[in-house]
Parts: structure tokens; C-alpha cells; sequence
């Protein structure tokens, strides 16, 4: 028997992300870069350490090598513990049979060992795709509170939107007497978060009733869930105040980081209290040139800046040679952006050149029922000078 | 890649002409290039070069220097098997003696040569910045059959002192000369960094310790010159020694040059130091930012033009900073103007304040002071 660890949060990271199109041919979306030195599961895994959890499972399936590379052994979040710490769960062979993870449950379903391992009395379950700053202990402790078999964080959301979440109806106490997954006409306007704790005990029960069940997809949101509230158990909203960006797709992944830009949106990253910590990649500082002009924009590390940024996020490593004009776009780690290019609401994967003169993307005003029309070039990809590429268009490894 | 070779740095080195700025810390820890400390480059080169065990022997004020190594591990240095380990600067547990010269603070260290199963050494004082092939000069060291090979370069001298060295067209060392006469000529100077034999470094240690010795470089290497076993090596790619504040302002202002940040940036052979998590640098609406190195964490909403600013500088609306070097978390509040400054850790310049110092002798203004 291990050190006993009263949670032990499990982090979903197996999703392929296929909305993201190029961005994650190569990678899980998990680590799709974010922010200008972050990776989107930097959020998660630091949201973690810094709430006191120091035992994670990141289950993996979809492209696991980058980001078990990234994670290695944790010690980036400080969860190169001796007792617990950061552990990569693939899918495995075990004596009976072996399997991919058919589904969110049962991903968690297949590493039941892992968690009794730690002899865990409550199990936090994570998303690696979200964008947040969140203290999971007071949730834990709310859980604890009121003797939950289950409790889901909420968030409050504009009911015009609530049709595209998981929508809980709950009393006013916060206990759940309904689920409606993606409602056409909402009830409430608290949305499932997709991060749950459970009282492990319990959620062990259900997780082999649900693997028994040859009709169910394995899936939290789709079986576990609503069978448990059909079953009666206690089951609690809690209510999660601040940031929170689910970052499936590339409109949101573009807004996402939008918002570092904006003062008002709510994500601040520069917390002392709260840091949001990453793998460093020992670049120098950035070195801005006599031609540049830089507004309002996030610049990181190892760049070299010659041209026009402005409303963007440059990562890591970028190059952006005189004469490029770059206006609210995101241009990834390492990415070259020759003389001469125009980059407008794009994103340009890392490692990507755009060549001189090529002309990026389109100005656009608003968002068209919700979607920014974002030009993508797939990472490690060419843009060849002088190639024009459309508003919302995506250009694969190829190049163009 | 070879584990051939134990490093021994120096981290104190002519502090006093420092001044100001190595009044908190050593100089092994005085920043450098926006994020780094100087031994960072020395560290790097060495852990790039293959060397896993690694020595550091302090003199003073070395506090600054523990917290940022800590345990080594930013440098790849956290190992079971060598690794870093940090030497105070007394002589013998039995007295309070700090260690006169480079051969009583290697007599100190012994010990830990000897049990070090390397066969070479490399031993550097902390005050260059550069990225250095130290495995490839080990092999030059191994086939030449040197006991000392000297790293050195083309400078001219400054008013610190300096070991000059003639050498013929096969490196060997002819002649050796201090001087701290300054002169716009240039010569062969020694960058202070050596590989030796670890045998033969042991044996000259133990006999010049025996004898009341204390410089290496005028006891033991100017007398071994006449064996006909000391080389020098002359370093191709760009080092910069510090010894004062005027070298400490040029060399920096250097790295604002493409050139310069190539050669000590640009290669696989990464310039490692301690991690900090800053956020990535903001520019705001009235940025200008011109020709200038900028590390993260950095909020900037007014001018900034030749300068260097180190992490989490604050530069407020409509103040001007001109040909300086800020450290990390200053802040040049509303309307106020620098040039030619270098402000250490947390200085903050007031609004409005005004501060120019010129070109040749750059006003410094110390840790934590308020202006």
C-alpha cells in the first residue's frame, strides 16, 4: 500500500480534437500550444498542484508521444513527487484482454487499480482542453460538506447560449434533480464545466455496472451521470466564478487568446498566488528591432520582432522579419513570418514559415453567428511567397 | 559527448570593481542578457560540453548564488552520480579563514578532485559570458598532451588586471605577462578559464600549497611555461569578460547585436538558467520599442529604445528609457526618462524623475532603491 491521498484527480487527455483540424493531425489537443508559452493542459495540471493535489493520472490515447514528452515526469508543476505525482495512463495490454478507452468512463474505468493504489476516498475528474484558473480544493471541500456521491462545477452561462452545454437543473440548495445534455429549450443556465468529483467508493460501483452495460458509450456525460441521478444519489452544482473557456475550436482557441489581450476578460495569467506553470524551453529574452511596432500584444521568449504586431499572441521562438504586418493573430513557437507577409485574424502553427508577401487571413469585424472566420496554417507547414490564403481557410502539412 | 572532465568554477572575481553591483551578490550571480546570471554560461558550457560533475567554490555574499542553483537541476545538474556541489570559502573546518588565492581555494577542494574519477579539469571564473565547446578544447588538450591549456581571446586591456599570452603557431605557450595597463592594442588575453591534467593540477596544488602560495596564474602557470606543456587556445566565437561596470554596460549592450545573441544563443548548445514562470511580456497601446531585448514578464506601455530589460519591468505610460539596462521588477513609472542607467533589482524610478548618466560611465543605481 502506497501513502494514502484523499484525492487523486484524473485528467481526460485522450480526445483528438478534430475541430481543430491541422493543429492537432500531430498532437492530443491537450498540448496544442497556448498563450505564447503555454500548452492548453499547463492550466489543468498547474489548477492542480496549486489546489494541493499532487497525484494526477493524464489518460492519454489520440497522439500521446508530444505530450508525454512535455509532461515527462511532472517536474515542471512540481509533481515530481516521491509519493504520487504526474502519471501518463495509456491504454495497456492487461492478462484477460486489452482495449482503447472506449469512452470517458471507461477510460477511468480501466485504470480503477491506479486510483485504489492511492487508496483514494474522492476522485477529481478533468478536461485537458479548458482554459481556467480554479481552486479544486474548495470544491472538494464543498463536496465533502454535504456528503456528495457527486458534485459537478457549473458555470452561469448567457441562456442563449445554454443549448450548447450540458445544462443541470438543480433546487436552490445546489442538489441536481436533472440533467439535459445540449437542450433545445434550457431550464437553467448552469453549464457542466465537464470537471466532477466523486466519492470514489461510489463512482467504482457505477463505473462497473456501466462497463457491464454492452448498450452504453462509457461516457460520463451519457451514461454515468444521468444513472446515477436516476438511482437517487446525491448529487451537488458547484458554482464556479471567473474565466472558463472550453477550447475546442479554432474560433475559441483564437478568442482564448484574444483575452490575454483584453484587460476585461478575466484571464490573467500574471497571479503570483496562482502561477500557471510550464515546460521551459531556455530560449533568451526577445529581441525587438528598429522597425517594429508592438501594441497591444503578448510576446514571448526567444522571438525576434522586425515588423508590425498588433491585438497578437507571438510565442515562443517566432521570427517576424521588417515589413510584416501581423493584426490580431496568433503566430506559434518557432513559426517564421517573412518580409513582407500580411497576417490578419489567423493562426500560424508552430514551426510554419510564411513566406514574403503572402497574404494571410481577413479583417473581420465580428464574429458571424459566433464563429470567427480564422485562416490556419498547419504547423511545420510552407506558405510559398506570394500565396493568398482566405478568411476561415486551413491549409494542411502540404503547405500552399 | 564525454564524462571525462570535472568542472571547478570560481564564483567570485574581481567584485570590487563591480561596485554596486556585486555589493548583494557574487559576481557568478550578477545578471546578464535579460534573464541570465553570469555563471549561467559558464554552467551551460560545461553541461552542454558532456560534464556531469561540477564544483562551485564561493567567497562571499553567496546567498544570491545558492537560490539560484538550488540543486542544480534548471543545468541538467541534479544527478546522483556528481552533479552540483557548492564549496564555502573557508580554508579548514577548524578556522573562519576565507581562502587567499585560486590555490588555497583548489587546495580547499582537493578532496573532491581526488575522488572524482575525471581525468581532466576545467576550472573558469565566473565572469565571461560566452558559449564555449569546452569538450572540443579537451580534445585538442588530450592530443597535444598539455598538463594546462589556456582559453583565451583577442582584447585590449582594461584597467583590470590580465594575463597576456605569446604562444607559437602550434598554441604552445612561450610567454606569459599580467598587465592592467589600458591600451586600445590588442593582445592575446587570457579569459581565466583552464583545462588541466587532473593528476598534474593536484601535484602543483599540494606543492605550492606546502610552500606558502596563493596565485595560480603568477605561481604555478607562469613557472610551468618553461616545461613546454602549457598551450593556449583561442576562442573563434564571441566571450565577454566583466570585471567593471563599464565593461558590464558595453558587453551587455553588445547583445543587442544579431551577431552576438547568434553566437551565444543561437546553437543547440542552450544557455540554461533558474526557471521562473514568468508570464510572457505585455505590450500595451503606447509601447515604442525599439531595438531592444526584452525578457518576460515585462508590462510596457512607454519607450524603450537600446536597452535591456530583465524580467517583470514595468515601464508606465509615457516614461522613456534610453541606452540602459533595467533588472528584474523595476519599474520606470509615469513620465519618467532614464538613459544610460543601469538600475539594479526593484528599483523603482518615480514619475517624472529624470536620471542620465553617458556612454562612458553609465549611472548605477542599487537593489531595492526608490528614486
Amino acid at each position: 500500500m502506497r501513502v494514502k491521498k484523499e484525492c487523486v484527480a484524473m485528467l481526460l487527455a485522450g480526445g483528438q480534437g478534430t475541430r481543430l483540424g491541422a493543429l492537432t493531425q500531430k498532437i492530443a489537443k491537450p498540448a496544442v500550444p497556448f498563450g505564447g508559452k503555454y500548452r492548453i493542459i499547463d492550466f489543468t495540471l498547474s489548477n492542480t498542484i496549486n489546489s494541493g493535489i499532487d497525484t494526477i493520472g493524464i489518460l492519454t490515447q489520440y497522439q500521446p508521444f508530444d505530450l508525454n514528452q512535455y509532461i515527462g515526469n511532472g517536474q515542471p508543476w512540481d509533481l515530481d513527487r516521491l509519493e504520487g505525482g504526474a502519471f501518463v495512463l495509456p491504454p495497456y495490454q492487461k492478462a484477460k484482454s486489452g482495449e482503447w478507452y472506449k469512452g470517458t468512463a471507461n477510460a477511468i474505468y480501466q485504470n480503477i487499480d491506479f486510483v485504489d493504489r492511492y487508496d483514494a476516498d474522492y476522485v477529481l475528474i478533468l478536461s485537458g482542453d479548458h482554459i481556467y484558473k480554479m481552486d479544486y480544493s474548495k470544491m472538494l471541500e464543498a463536496h465533502i460538506a454535504k456528503g456528495a456521491a457527486c458534485t459537478i462545477a457549473v458555470l452561469n452561462v448567457p441562456i442563449s447560449e445554454a443549448s450548447r452545454f450540458g445544462i443541470m437543473n438543480a433546487k436552490e440548495d445546489g442538489e441536481i434533480y436533472e440533467f439535459e445534455e445540449k437542450p433545445k429549450h434550457p431550464k437553467s443556465t448552469k453549464a457542466s464545466m465537464g470537471i466532477y468529483i466523486f466519492t470514489w467508493a461510489k463512482l467504482k460501483e457505477y463505473l462497473i455496472a456501466d462497463e457491464a452495460d454492452k448498450n452504453s458509450h462509457n461516457d460520463f456525460g451519457k451514461n454515468i451521470i444521468p444513472n446515477m441521478l436516476g438511482a437517487g444519489e446525491k448529487m451537488y452544482t458547484y458554482d464556479f466564478k471567473g474565466y472558463w473557456k472550453d477550447v475546442g475550436t479554432i474560433s475559441s482557441l483564437w478568442e482564448a487568446n484574444m483575452d490575454l489581450l483584453d484587460s476585461g476578460s478575466g484571464l490573467d495569467l500574471d497571479d503570483p498566488d496562482w502561477k500557471i506553470y510550464a515546460r521551459n524551453m531556455a530560449e533568451p529574452p526577445h529581441y525587438v528591432g528598429d522597425n517594429a511596432i508592438i501594441r497591444n500584444s503578448v510576446v514571448t521568449e526567444g522571438c525576434e520582432i522586425d515588423g508590425e504586431v498588433v491585438n497578437s499572441v507571438i510565442f515562443r521562438g517566432a521570427v517576424v522579419e521588417r515589413g510584416t504586418v501581423i493584426h490580431d493573430s496568433i503566430i506559434m513557437p518557432d513559426a517564421v513570418i517573412r518580409a513582407g507577409a500580411k497576417i490578419e485574424h489567423s493562426i500560424v502553427g508552430w514551426s510554419a514559415t510564411v513566406s514574403e508577401g503572402a497574404k494571410i487571413g481577413k479583417k473581420q469585424a465580428q464574429a458571424d453567428a459566433g464563429e470567427w472566420k480564422i485562416a490556419v496554417v498547419a504547423p511545420e507547414s510552407t506558405i510559398k511567397a506570394g500565396s493568398v490564403v482566405d478568411a476561415g481557410e486551413m491549409v494542411g502539412e502540404e503547405g500552399k | 559527448m564525454n564524462t571525462k572532465m570535472v568542472g571547478i568554477l570560481f564564483a567570485a572575481a574581481n567584485e570590487t570593481k563591480l561596485n554596486e553591483l556585486t555589493i548583494h551578490r557574487t559576481t557568478a550571480s550578477l545578471p546578464f542578457a535579460g534573464r541570465y546570471r553570469l555563471i549561467d554560461f559558464a554552467l551551460s558550457s560545461l553541461v552542454n560540453s558532456g560534464v556531469t560533475r561540477i564544483g562551485i567554490i564561493t567567497r562571499n555574499n553567496y546567498s544570491s548564488l545558492m537560490d539560484h542553483i538550488r540543486m542544480g537541476r534548471d543545468w541538467d545538474l541534479n544527478r546522483k552520480n556528481g552533479g552540483i556541489s557548492v564549496f564555502p570559502p573557508f580554508v579548514l573546518n577548524t578556522s573562519r579563514e576565507v581562502y587567499k588565492g585560486k590555490i588555497e581555494a583548489l587546495y580547499t577542494v582537493l578532496d573532491y578532485l581526488k575522488k572524482a574519477p575525471e581525468d581532466y579539469v576545467c576550472m573558469a571564473n565566473c565572469n565571461v559570458a560566452a558559449n564555449i565547446k569546452v569538450d572540443d578544447i579537451l580534445d585538442e588538450h588530450i592530443k597535444r598532451d598539455a598538463d594546462i591549456t589556456i582559453l583565451c581571446h583577442k582584447a585590449s586591456v582594461n584597467s583590470s588586471k590580465r594575463v597576456l599570452i605569446t604562444k607559437n603557431d602550434d598554441g604552445l605557450v612561450t610567454d606569459l605577462s599580467a598587465s592592467e595597463i589600458p591600451s586600445d592594442k590588442e593582445h592575446l588575453v587570457s579569459l581565466n578559464i583552464y583545462i588541466a591534467k587532473k593528476d598534474f593540477l593536484i601535484a602543483k596544488v599540494e606543492q605550492s600549497y606546502a610552500r606558502g602560495y596563493v596565485e595560480f596564474e603568477k605561481d604555478i602557470l607562469f613557472k610551468e611555461v618553461e616545461n613546454g606543456k602549457i598551450y593556449a587556445h583561442e576562442l573563434e566565437g564571441h566571450a565577454a569578460i566583466i570585471d567593471d561596470v563599464k565593461t558590464y554596460y558595453n558587453e551587455s549592450m553588445k547583445v543587442l547585436d544579431m551577431s552576438v545573441r547568434e553566437e551565444l544563443f543561437g546553437s543547440l548548445r542552450k544557455i540554461y538558467t533558474k526557471v521562473k514562470d514568468s508570464v510572457p511580456t505585455m505590450y500595451m497601446n503606447d509601447a515604442k520599442v525599439k531595438n531592444s531585448l526584452i525578457a518576460d514578464g515585462c508590462v510596457i506601455n512607454g519607450t524603450v529604445e537600446n536597452s535591456i530589460l530583465f524580467r517583470s519591468v514595468r515601464i508606465e505610460e509615457g516614461a522613456v528609457v534610453r541606452n540602459s539596462i533595467i533588472m528584474e521588477n523595476g519599474i520606470v513609472m509615469r513620465g519618467g526618462k532614464i538613459s544610460y542607467t543601469i538600475t539594479d533589482k526593484q528599483v523603482v524610478i518615480g514619475a517624472g524623475r529624470q536620471i542620465s548618466g553617458s556612454e562612458t560611465y553609465p549611472i548605477v543605481i542599487v537593489k531595492n532603491k526608490i528614486v
